[in-house]
């Protein structure tokens, strides 16, 4: 390092020898002035010299990209407008593309924080077709058994825990997880100890796991938590230790602060103890096979241990169907490094497709980036012309153009991540509008910045440099030395009229293809929520009640529930109540098989509900036959049932179906059919309405329930005087109020999110191109002053060259609209599945998407336009 | 100043320059302006140098651990800086000095065959 010290002294030396071979010269006998000459002609270019010795120490390259960064940064300066302009487009584009793939990433991408983690697998399980990931609880037990093929395996679910003293209950997300779920995952705790195989059996000590998140926000950190009880559900839970930093459970977008074992699930939640049984399929697994097996043989051995426990679980009585039935699941298996998520399923297409988007967005601003840039350089020819006369090769004079891009786009890549940072919280709220009332259930997503993210951006800040600084760069420095300095510094020689027009077209015709992707999201958006899918659900509250905690059963529950209904129906403002097991849209419903005057239905299974009287009315479902429920439909009363007209046109296609009745199909009880109500649905908007049998829930009911009340106007009074009744007699359970306004946007996140960011970014493709159209034409029209001046010197009238400049709009917009409608079509057929009540090819939104692109267009090129016809000949002439 | 026509003056050979500094250096620490001095002087004046051109070669030199410097006072009492060989730098010499024979002897061969 002493020699590149030696360097910073070169001019130091140089000027000593230069002294010393001046002083020769003077005692050789010339005049000072002729010795100094002379020593300077012998010594050469000092200049060129210091360059060279420089080069022995530092790379060419590198010196010439600090002299171009230098030089760009002075340039840069003194434009700060265009500046700005460019950098914020840029930031714009970048950060969007940013934005979406961090989410991307933080949802599809990212390894859990776990050791290995790809060496884990996933189970799933496939059945008639259909693949699942959900498995029992016997399932796992027997599945972690099979130690010659898993080092471990562990089976876990998600969960919300009502956290705290009675008086102040805290729903807590929470996982319930089987005894090798941290051995499996490899962790190591931060403080105390994980959970291990002792916690998880029948009737162990309660003992729970928190997360170093949940240790932080809730204890300050203090080691002294563990050890202490935390009251879960009423119950008071050990606290046994802290799991690592990062570490939020397996399953990625609920985090899980509180683990318990699930063979402590009868302790906490006494009311689902028959999860555990062979009927509940709800546990992920995750496990981590033994070293050296292929996938292959992994899936071989698997398949005949799966092959054992099947044949166990058929019994002698079975039917041949239903031992078939019970014989056909298969497992699969594929690479668990990700964990699990439910959000994977409901937001894979929708983040794929929102990349493509903001990518085309990106497109547009690098478009016009390059278009500001292109008029930059025809203004900078004269510049380019003088360096390449000077010597500078074209290649040097690209580079450092480019270099003044590539600065560009860092600027706009770092204000970019700065806008991601912040993008990206919005649009995990937005995604987690459709996640329920609680706190607790709100989706957490690690946001972080990884190095995935990182090198995207910067491949992205790299390809965007490409793309808009090439072609302006090799365009400015296609110059003639010779003929751009002779001209007059006011005109500009060459055209880039042609390459800025078919630029500006492209930008047309994407902004033409997401505004009519916005269209088809807007519009599918619309149609769920003005479909009449049976029932009303402005004005409806619910409030979800569950009295078995607190130990009702039987006709004391019903009796219960009956008493908070009548005080519900007495409130102010209150005009019709009722209560039921299934709300619409809760996000699941019960299927039972059913049997019609002792026959069982081919079909298969059929929705179920369990209601109160005045459940028709107060959603406003019209009972077309019969009557609705009433009290006197008790227990002690003969078996009723209602069914919606789907039921009657599939089921009943004979006779009055108030003369029929019907079933579960091997219960004796038969139910007689009392009315018959309109169809409405239940598991989704998209659905169509199933057929449904309704039973009267104050007659068979049981479990928790879920109260409807209508009113006229704010039912926040009555929401709270029923909490105030309720909440008192039903320790350790929450009563949760919301309404079924809000759980009908909460089933339609997947259509906000898609119709809110479409059009968002749609709306702003069409401004971004706009500013490129208005860019292009104004610069055409100052460029043209002379001409025009010419034309109206001549004799051409206003609207003549109105007509001059909006025929150029028109051309490139028409082009944009034949090239875009054929590329929206090919598009719009990757979000068909996406769409409803439309198809891809909607005549509508095509026709109001082109008319809008249109209207923006005409306008952006109206005004360059119009300050054509202003132009004045005497003064354009004396330019020349 | 040379007082030698343009005609007898021939260009440094590409390279050459190196061994040249060695060779110079062989005879004890110098600096600079003395160095080229060395080498007009001892090729009479027929080998043509842009004295600038001792610069980028002297860093090359010290870049490669041939040579090294140690700031020192002239005789008229002037700072400067004194160039030496170091070890590396000495085989070098002896590397480039067999290296050069070989060639000159080939080329003469060529051009003046016996």
């Amino acid at each position: 390092m002493k020699g590149r010290r030696h360097l910073d002294a070169l001019d130091d030396d140089i000027r000593e020898h230069l002294e010393r071979e001046t002083q020769d010269n003077i005692d050789r006998g010339m005049t000072p002035e002729d010795a100094r000459a002379a020593a300077h002609r012998k010594f050469g270019n000092v200049a060129l010299i210091k360059e060279d010795t420089r080069a022995v120490w530092i790379p060419v390259w590198f010196d010439q990209l600090l002299q171009d960064a230098h030089y760009a940064l002075r340039t840069l300066r003194r434009s700060p407008g265009f500046s700005a302009v460019v950098v914020l487009t840029l930031a714009l584009g970048i950060g969007l593309n940013t934005g979406i793939f961090g989410l991307i990433d933080a949802l599809l991408l990212r390894s859990l924080p776990v050791r290995n983690p790809q060496q884990l697998i996933a189970l799933m399980r496939i059945q008639g077709g259909q693949s699942g990931e959900s498995f029992s609880y016997p399932q796992v037990r027997f599945l972690a058994e099979q130690n010659e093929i898993f080092l471990s395996l562990c089976g876990f679910s998600v969960d919300t825990f009502n956290v705290g003293p009675p008086e102040a209950l805290e729903p807590t997300g929470g996982a319930w997880v089987s005894a090798n779920y941290y051995q499996t995952l490899g962790l190591v705790p931060i403080a105390g100890r994980l959970l291990a195989p002792d916690d998880d059996r029948p009737g162990a000590s309660l003992a729970a796991v928190i997360t170093d998140n949940y240790w932080a926000r809730k204890f300050g950190r203090d080691p002294s938590a563990i050890g202490r009880p935390l009251p879960v559900e009423g119950v008071p839970v050990t606290i046994v230790g802290v799991s690592p930093p990062g570490f939020s459970g397996a399953i990625v977008g609920n985090a899980a602060d509180i683990t318990v074992a699930l063979n402590v699930l009868p302790q906490l939640k006494p009311e689902r103890k028959s999860m555990l049984g062979v009927g509940g399929r709800w546990l992920k697994v995750l496990a981590r096979p033994r070293e050296g097996l292929s996938r292959d043989q992994l899936k071989a051995r698997l398949a005949i241990v799966w092959a054992q426990y099947l044949s166990g679980t058929v019994t002698p009585q079975m039917s041949p169907a239903a031992r078939a039935r019970a014989l056909s699941p298969t497992l699969d298996l594929r690479a668990g490094a990700t964990g699990s998520s439910p959000l994977r399923g409901q937001f894979r297409q929708p983040l794929l497709v929102l990349m493509g988007v903001v990518g085309l967005v990106l497109i547009i601003a690098c478009v016009n980036v390059a278009n500001l840039l292109l008029a930059r350089a025809a203004a900078r020819q004269r510049e380019v012309a003088l360096r390449l006369a000077l010597g500078a090769s074209r290649g040097r004079v690209v580079r450092q153009l480019l270099t003044e891009s590539g600065l560009l786009a860092i600027l706009g890549g770092g204000l970019g991540i700065a806008f991601a940072s912040f993008g990206g919280g919005v649009l995990v709220n937005l995604i987690s509008s459709g996640s329920g009332p609680d706190a607790s259930e709100a989706i957490a997503l690690d946001l972080g910045t990884s190095w995935r993210v990182l090198a995207f951006t910067t491949l992205v800040t790299v390809t965007t440099t490409l793309l808009f600084g090439l072609a302006p760069a090799f365009r400015a420095t296609v110059v003639d030395p010779n003929l751009t300095m002779n001209a007059s510094p006011n005109r500009v020689t060459g055209s880039r009229g042609r390459l800025a027009s078919a630029l500006v077209a492209a930008q047309v015709s994407i902004s033409l293809l997401l505004l009519i992707g916005a269209g088809l999201f807007v519009q599918t958006l619309q149609n769920l929520r003005t479909l009449d899918r049976g029932f009303r659900h402005e004005g409806v509250l619910l409030v979800n009640v569950d009295a078995t905690r607190a130990g009702y059963d039987g006709t004391r529950l019903r009796a219960f529930y009956q008493q908070v209904l009548a005080n519900a129906e007495r409130l102010p403002g209150v005009t019709a109540a009722s209560l039921s097991s299934i709300t619409p849209l809760m996000g699941g419903g019960i299927s039972l098989p059913i049997a019609v005057n002792g026959q069982p239905i081919a079909s298969g299974e059929l929705h179920g509900n369990l209601v109160a009287p005045r459940y028709f009315e107060t959603l406003s479902t019209p009972i077309v036959l019969g009557r609705d429920f009433t009290l006197r439909d008790d227990a002690t009363a003969p078996g009723v049932a209602i069914v919606n007209e789907a039921f009657v046109r599939h089921h009943m296609p004979n006779g009055s179906p108030l003369e029929q009745r019907v079933s579960v199909v091997g219960s004796p009880r038969e139910l007689q059919v009392v009315g018959v109500v309109k169809d409405a649905v239940y598991e989704g908007l998209r659905q169509t309405p199933p057929p449904t049998v309704y039973g009267a829930y104050f007659q068979s009911g049981g479990g928790a329930v879920t109260l409807e009340i209508y009113g006229g106007g704010s039912l926040a009074q009555a929401a709270s005087a029923i909490r105030a009744e309720v909440q008192p007699k039903l320790a350790g359970k929450l009563v949760k109020i919301q309404t079924l306004t809000s759980q009908l946007e909460s089933s339609l996140v997947q259509e906000r999110l898609m119709a809110t960011l479409a059009s968002a970014f749609g709306g702003l493709a069409l401004m971004l191109a706009a500013v490129g159209l208005y860019g292009v034409l104004a610069y055409t029209v100052v460029r043209r002053t002379s001409e025009i001046g010419i034309r109206v010197a001549l004799g051409a009238q206003r609207s003549q060259v109105l007509g001059l400049v909006m025929r150029d709009v028109t051309r490139m917009l028409a082009l944009g609209t034949a090239f875009g409608l054929p590329a929206a079509w090919a598009a719009s057929r990757l979000v068909s599945s996406m769409l409803f009540g439309l198809a891809a090819n909607d005549p509508v939104t095509i026709v109001l998407a082109v008319a809008l692109l249109v209207m923006t267009g005409l306008l952006a090129g109206y005004l360059p336009a119009r300050r054509a016809t202003k132009v004045d000949p005497l003064v354009a002439l004396r330019c020349e | 100043m040379s007082t030698r026509s343009a005609e007898t003056r021939v260009e440094l050979l590409q390279g050459t320059l190196d061994v040249l500094i060695l060779r110079i250096l062989r005879l004890g620490p110098a600096h600079g302006h003395e160095i080229i001095k060395a080498i007009e002087r001892s090729s009479e004046d027929v080998l043509r140098v842009e004295q600038g051109s001792l610069y980028p070669a002297l860093h090359r030199l010290i870049k490669r651990g041939w040579i090294d410097f140690d700031h020192g006072t002239s005789e008229n009492n002037r700072r400067a800086k004194y160039y030496r060989l170091t070890r590396k730098g000495r085989r070098q010499l002896d590397v480039e000095t067999t290296k050069w024979e070989t060639l000159a002897r080939a080329i003469t061969r060529v051009l003046r065959p016996a």
